[in-house]
């Protein structure tokens, strides 16, 4: 000890040396080009052979789509540029657009379908409000009930007792989130809280507070039946639904069916109960194993031959079924995934707790594994939106049904690459907006829990 | 259970009753082939406390893990508070809302805040009101001394703050009897004693415990009976100052001579 202390009286003094610039040419946009792009001379080849390849695609391409572009016509014929050449004919795109887009429904009632659509952005738009409360009621309320509302806007005819009230329930919920939602931005509290305060339970025990909400819910209940008792659309069947329209309501049921029947089929497989365990596990290999192309046409083909006589099922029904299993038994295999990556320590700790399955799943479990899923589950997300182009070779008109319809046209016929590239264009936007939005999930739901 | 007549100055009083919290009979569990309890006879009685120490792989841990059934025994009896474990759920759920549980590893859940992992069970379980389980959750955050850290993550804590979070969530469901699984273990030197202090208290409150622990200031200290465990077997158990100063086993001497040799 007395040898240390005289020791450090007799040290030197420590005095770092000054930092002194980095080498020239190793930082900012010059350093970035050496190191990324001419670092050597094999590399240098390769970047100019690949600028040189980069650059004779984009003036082919520039001269595709622009120079040789025309824009008014009204057939295939008309778009020559030179009397042997065809130019590229966006202007049988355009003339197609509206076909692309919803099919072949009704031009008169297409305004049914863009006000289904509005209402679902409106319904989901509180979501992403910071200010609102009770986002997951929101959420919830909107993948299980607007469907009904969305069913009815879209198909039209006479409502059955059933779609008389979960149409209602839907008006009615849609009414509740948007008021709930104005309240929510304006005074900074949600819907339930007002009508606790104005009915004068707020001084009254907690446990009383729901009742007053449950009178209002069935008051609005009963004013959207109301509300909705002389609305009558017309009935459009469901062969007339197509385009971009069909293939988000065919992903569209799928997405939002896949992830809680996913997280069903996961905790089976991973069940103790060994019933359940191997008829979970015969589905999810069953389904994973076959294409979806196969399970189509089952569905639309074979199935219908086991029913009784004079028994029918609607194509698009049965390949929305079809999707719907087959994303399922995908999304099972992420979800069981997700699963296993939360330590087992988490569940004893709910189960010490006293919680139940499902409680410890549904508080504890789920939303940590949720979100180390997100990737995968929005990769399957997009891989659905994509694969539903299959249903065209069943016969149901979805985008690529439409688009492939043009070239058969008599007026258009041979137009492939504009309508194809036109697809591909929406496609992409609706993936690459999946994606974005996953990445600003994975970000936001990282963020503060600092593990 | 006789009573203690020798005290050290700062030894607690025991508190121990005649009635029974926990009884375990001729318990015996395997994991797979191997046999990890055999025939466990052991009685606690409320207000006890009692240290569980031993070699690793002794069965410690799971002993304690048996008395809420995270672990299944598969042979003998086990009652707590006067149910008998077995596979009714609604047994299970009733014992495990009554017995408290800090694990080695804390196992916090990560995506709630401190409050928000006090309050779940109490919430859910317990059907409280937001506000009741609010209050009383800061009521014993206050006393494991970290109020301020309400709003916080587990993440955002060192691993004592974390440790007594746990201990914080567990007292959150008013629970009869509290089991602590290696409790100081995973913690940095300089934290283990705010833990231990915390457990000190919780001692004197006259909590039935359970501690699974090789810190044997913490069981001279606080402990009614000390219980040493080998091949899945209890080999002794005394009153701390009997089981320290003379320990019967060959087994348990050399266990002591060699945790206390540094």
């Amino acid at each position: 000890m007395t040898e240390i202390t005289e020791q450090n009286e007799v040290s030197e003094k420590f005095v770092p040396k000054p930092s002194l610039p980095p080498p020239p040419n190793t930082t900012g946009a010059i350093g970035w080009l050496r190191y990324n792009l001419f670092d050597g001379f094999l590399s240098s080849c390769l970047t100019v052979l690949s600028l040189i390849a980069i650059g004779f695609i984009c003036v082919n391409f520039y001269e595709w789509a622009f120079t040789k572009a025309v824009l008014e016509a009204a057939n295939r014929q008309e778009c020559r540029i030179t009397p042997t050449e065809f130019g590229t004919c966006w202007a049988g795109v355009k003339f197609w657009f509206t076909r692309f887009i919803y099919g072949r429904y009704t031009d008169t009632e297409i305004w049914r379908v863009n006000s289904a659509a509005i209402i679902l952005i409106l319904w989901m738009i509180p979501v992403w409000l910071p200010r609102v409360t009770a986002k997951l009621n929101i959420a919830l309320s909107g993948v299980l009930i607007f469907p009904f509302l969305a069913g009815y806007m879209f198909l039209g005819g006479d409502r059955n007792w059933f779609m008389e009230i979960m149409v209602s329930v839907a008006v009615g919920c849609f009414i509740t989130v948007i008021i709930h939602s104005l309240l929510c931005l304006f005074t900074g509290a949600g819907i339930s809280k007002w009508i606790i305060q104005l009915t004068g339970f707020a001084n009254r025990s907690e446990r009383l507070h729901k009742f007053p909400v449950i009178v209002f819910a069935v008051i609005i209940f009963l004013l959207s039946l109301f509300l909705i008792n002389d609305v009558a659309f017309k009935e459009m069947p469901n062969n007339l639904w197509g385009g971009l329209f069909l293939t988000l309501v065919i992903s569209g049921i799928g997405i939002a069916s896949a992830l809680p029947a996913g997280i069903l089929l996961a905790l089976g497989r991973r069940s103790k109960m060994t019933v359940i365990r191997v008829l979970c596990v015969a589905f999810i290999e069953l389904f994973r194993s076959v294409p979806l192309i196969t399970i189509l046409f089952m569905a639309t083909t074979m199935f219908p031959l086991f029913l009784p006589e004079g028994f029918h099922i609607n194509k698009l029904a049965s390949a929305i079924v079809a999707v719907c299993l087959f994303a399922a038994a995908y999304m099972a295999e992420v979800v069981r995934g997700g699963l296993q990556a939360i330590p087992k320590g988490q569940y004893e700790a709910a189960e010490a707790v006293g919680l139940t399955y499902w409680q410890s799943m549904g508080f504890i479990v789920m939303p940590q594994a949720l979100k180390y899923m997100i990737p995968n589950i929005v990769s399957n997300f997009m891989g659905l939106f994509k694969d539903t182009t299959l249903v065209s070779i069943i016969g149901l008109y979805d985008l690529l049904g439409m688009i492939n319809a043009v070239s058969q046209d008599p007026s258009w016929i041979g137009l492939h690459h504009e309508p194809l590239f036109t697809a591909a264009v929406i496609f992409f936007i609706g993936c690459f907006a999946m994606s974005k939005y996953s990445q600003y999930l994975e970000r936001n739901l990282g963020a503060g829990h600092g593990r | 259970m006789n009573t203690k007549t020798e005290t050290e100055s700062n030894q607690l009083q025991s508190v121990a009753s005649d009635e029974v919290a926990i009884s375990m009979s001729k318990v015996n569990k395997w994991f797979g082939s191997f046999h990890v309890l055999k025939d466990i006879d052991l009685s606690v009685y409320k207000g006890e406390r009692i240290v569980i120490c031993g070699p690793s792989g002794s069965g410690k841990s799971t002993l304690i893990r048996c008395i809420n059934r995270l672990e299944e025994h598969q042979d003998g009896d086990i009652s707590v508070n006067g149910v008998t474990l077995d596979s009714n759920l609604k047994n299970i759920h009733a014992i495990r809302s009554d017995v408290g549980m800090v694990f080695q590893s804390f196992n916090l859940f990560p995506h709630l805040t401190v409050v928000e992992n006090c309050t779940l069970a109490p919430v859910w379980v317990r059907n409280m009101t937001k506000t009741e389980a609010q209050e009383i959750a800061m009521e014993y955050l206050t006393r494991v001394k970290i109020p301020e850290q309400a709003e916080k993550y587990p993440g955002q804590l060192s691993g004592g703050q974390q440790q007594r979070v746990a201990i914080a969530r567990s007292l959150c469901m008013n629970p009869q009897i509290m089991l602590f699984d290696e409790p100081t273990s995973a913690l940095d030197p300089e934290m283990i004693s705010e833990v231990l202090d915390v457990m000190i208290e919780l001692a004197e409150t006259g909590m039935t415990m359970l501690v699974v622990s090789h810190e044997m200031g913490f069981a001279r200290r606080v402990a009614d009976r000390v219980i040493f465990m080998d091949y899945g077997e209890i080999v002794e158990q005394n009153t701390p100052e009997e089981f320290f100063a003379n320990p019967k086993s060959d087994r348990t001497k050399l266990f002591l001579s060699q945790i206390l040799s540094h």
